[in-house]
């Protein structure tokens, strides 16, 4: 049996950032493998970007690399090192492309140059690729300007002009965050099927445990710019792994935090919105972990009286709500309000947050009221929410009513983020919004229900809105429910006028709207 | 500890800086004259025979002397020394006693806290100088500046009980509550807020309420007495001799004007616990 040949060799590797108090990188020493499959995990913060960027050689101009890193027997620099062809695959989540020009011949031009040639070679090259690619949607959803591309499409793009590269390290960098875990599922069983066919070297960098899991092969384990451990997956993902490495896959992994996955966090039994006693007003439904359930209707129509009353911030009347297993009629209010703290809400109103907070301290509260965790602590959990959302280069000490609404609502997500919520009201999420701010906050809700895996309440008047983040729908008019069911089912077949007529209002198949972008995904 | 309910209409952003930025380089300045004031004053306080009697003001005697040849400038910077010292402590007591517990009060359970609102209005109905002297008569003289503070109180109170209440019905706070926010860390976090935003206004505007309030009732023979004098009592002995002798009232009563003024205008000449 021969010996495996040996890609990738990194000894002492350190990269700092000026100014910056501790290294991102801290004497890294590992190697890797030709053909191996490696997967870096870490919370955000843990090194393991930076670790991309120094493999990608793609250092930010304020960092700084000492160690080195030898491809094969050659070293860094010297100019056979070009010999083996690395490809860099970013997520989307990250906005890699330009979002005003068209997302094939930006990707066509990455090809091209890399490959040294020609344009017109490089699209060709991508078209080749998106076909191979089983799963993949075709040339034409690319076509389109890369900031119109919902984040699962744009997914496969950014593969495909990787792959087309024919790479010996393909280097993809949180590609799956973000995504619905469906698409994700889908997109990690090609890029496997392309690293078999390649036969290449993959190395993944994630925050994510699903994926870190359905990948397989060697994990390596960071935080704070240190390996805690490194090894086989099947080994570090059961008890026998690094106490840190247990919290991670205890942690990042909400779906598989408990045996719960699935339970029913709302039960809602036989409640009465408009305070009458007759069995055809009553509401009965059922919310799980995971799932999304969209309450569809006007002003008026007790949307936000039902939301109330799973609060526990209305009376009943009548019937009963269980939530998170407790009946909450039984409850006093203190501990209603303790019960209240796995409940997010982001909603479409500008004063919801108190303008006299700064940044930081909105996105902190929680974790101070709720948990009275350590100010590192609180400091670490709050930068990494603020940077899923794209907030964390605002000063932290702006005050709320200096931001746009478009900052406020992605601020509303970050504090939604820390308090990992069971249930998340999400409330005419994209009210006031240009389409550009409502389809980045679409991503992030859908992010965010995708990775945190709570139930989703979605309150809308809107059926684009509720089609882009549920999967079921009760349509509610004078507060009763005229029609439930799939969204899918209601929104190719409505049964009851009202529910038509909104399902009609709702403008569902404008080009360049909300709704059409939502379809797209 | 609010500024709601202001009678005045609201100076616009910038003017309203410069407005406070120069009240409080008054105070800072009138702060720095009371601090010296031993060192600054030609003669210790209440020092009889410096000059001759009602001399008028000279090189010698800049403010002129009084009755018993008293040396004016001195006898001014002492008592404007006495007068702000007493006004400053009472300002404090008025922002604790009205502002802060006007908000916690706005947090009690709903009867109690109306109640609590209609104890305070009815004070609050009381003309403030009145209340101060009824609460001189139950104490005693030497709690002049403490009464004064309690006697601009209930207006305090009542603004800041109508403030909190506008907070704690607010979208954010519901948002808060809803999401789990206990109503002792919105307290907390109003009270942080409100202090922040807000304790330099209300202060600086108690500050000239009870200025006014002391200095009144000193003039009236309820307050200060020698040889501790302020600058009430400085006007009030000034009665027989004022229209002979202009400047026995005229000094003390620019001092107190000043003092008021920057105040004022410290607190951005919004209205507040007048007596």
């Amino acid at each position: 049996m021969s010996e495996p040949e040996r890609l990738l060799t990194l000894t002492n590797l350190t990269v700092s950032r000026a100014g910056a108090a501790r290294p991102e990188l801290d004497h890294i020493s590992t190697a890797v493998e030709a053909r191996e499959t490696v997967v870096i995990l870490g919370e955000a913060g843990s090194g393991k970007d930076a670790l991309m960027r120094a493999l990608a050689r793609a250092l930010d101009d304020g960092e700084t690399q000492t160690g080195s890193i030898r491809y094969g027997a050659i070293g860094q620099g010297s100019e056979s090192a070009g010999v083996m062809r690395a490809a860099y695959l970013p997520g989307p989540i990250s906005k890699p492309l330009s979002p005003n020009a068209s997302a094939v011949s930006q990707l066509a031009r990455v090809i091209a140059r890399k490959l040294g040639a020609p344009q017109a070679s490089g699209r060709a090259e991508f078209a080749q690729e998106i076909a191979r690619l089983d799963g993949a949607p075709p040339l034409a959803a690319f076509e389109k300007r890369a900031g119109e591309i919902p984040n699962e499409i744009l997914a496969w793009g950014l593969l495909a002009a990787a792959l087309a590269q024919t790479p010996d390290l393909l280097l993809v960098d949180h590609l799956f965050e973000g995504l619905a875990p469906k698409a994700a599922r889908v997109l990690e069983g090609a890029l496997l099927a392309a690293k078999a066919r390649l036969n290449c070297t993959l190395i993944c960098a994630t925050m994510n445990t699903d994926t870190a899991l359905r990948l397989g092969g060697r994990l390596i384990v960071m935080r704070h710019g240190r390996i805690v451990e490194e090894g086989p997956l099947q080994r570090l993902a059961t008890a026998q792994a690094h106490a840190y490495t247990q919290t991670l896959f205890k942690d990042a992994t909400p779906r598989e935090r408990s045996a719960q996955r699935g339970q029913p966090v709302v039960q809602a039994l036989r409640i009465a919105l408009n305070g009458e006693n007759r069995t055809r007003d009553e509401i009965n439904f059922e919310l799980r972990r995971g799932a999304s359930l969209a309450l569809v209707g006007e002003e008026g129509s007790g949307r936000h009286r039902l939301a109330r009353m799973i609060l526990g911030m209305d009376r009943l009347e009548k019937g009963r709500i269980v939530f998170d297993a407790v009946d909450i009629g039984i409850l006093s209010p203190d501990m209603m309000s303790r019960l209240r703290r796995r409940v997010a809400i982001i909603a479409g109103a500008d004063d919801v947050l108190d303008p006299r907070m700064s940044l930081w301290d909105t996105v902190a509260e929680p974790l101070r009221a709720h948990l009275h965790l350590r100010g590192d602590l609180v400091a670490q959990y709050r930068e990494s929410a603020l940077r899923r959302v794209g907030l964390a280069s605002l000063p932290g000490h702006l005050p709320i009513s200096s931001l746009s609404a478009f900052d406020r609502r992605r601020l509303q997500v970050a504090r939604a983020i820390v308090t990992a919520p069971v249930l998340a009201i999400v409330d005419e999420p994209f009210r006031g919004l240009d389409a550009f701010a409502q389809s980045v906050i679409r991503d992030l809700l859908q992010s965010f229900r995708a990775e945190e895996g709570p139930a989703f309440l979605v309150i809308t008047a809107d059926f684009a809105v509720a089609r882009a983040l549920a999967d079921e729908a009760m349509v509610l008019r004078e507060r009763r429910i005229v029609e439930r069911g799939a969204l899918a089912d209601i929104l190719r077949a409505p049964k009851d006028p009202y529910a038509r007529a909104l399902v009609a209002a709702s403008r569902l198949d404008v080009p360049g709207t909300l709704s059409s972008a939502a379809a797209g995904g | 500890m609010s500024a709601v309910g202001n009678a005045a209409p609201a100076a616009s952003p910038p003017l309203r800086a410069i407005i406070r930025g120069a009240g409080f380089i008054g105070l800072g300045v009138i702060g720095v004259v009371v601090g010296l004031a031993d060192v600054l004053a030609r003669a210790p306080a209440n020092a009889e025979n410096v000059g001759p009697p009602l001399l008028p003001p000279s090189a010698q005697f800049p403010f002129g002397t009084d009755i018993l040849g008293r040396d004016m400038a001195s006898e001014t910077l002492h008592a404007l020394a006495v007068t702000a010292t007493a006004a400053g402590f009472g300002a404090l007591v008025t922002v604790l006693a009205g502002g802060l517990l006007g908000f916690l009060a706005a947090r009690l359970p709903w009867g109690l806290g109306l109640f609590s609102r209609w104890i305070a209005g009815v004070l609050g109905a009381v003309p403030t100088l009145l209340l101060g002297i009824l609460l001189i008569g139950l104490t005693e003289r030497s709690f002049a500046p403490l009464a004064a503070g309690l006697a601009a109180a209930p207006i305090a109170f009542l603004r800041s009980f109508d403030r909190a209440r506008e907070l704690s019905f607010s979208r954010h706070a519901e948002f808060a509550r809803a999401t789990g926010i206990s109503r002792n860390a919105l307290l907390r976090r109003d009270l942080a807020y409100e202090f922040r935003d807000t304790f330099l206004v209300n202060a600086t505007r108690a500050l000239a309420a009870v200025a006014i309030i002391l200095s009144t009732v000193s003039f009236l023979g309820f307050g200060a007495t020698p040889p501790h004098r302020d600058l009430g009592l400085m006007i009030g002995a000034a009665r027989d001799t004022y229209f002979d002798h202009w400047w026995t009232a005229t000094f003390p009563a620019a001092a107190l004007a000043l003092l008021i003024l920057c105040a004022r205008l410290a607190a951005a000449l919004e209205e507040g616990e007048r007596p």
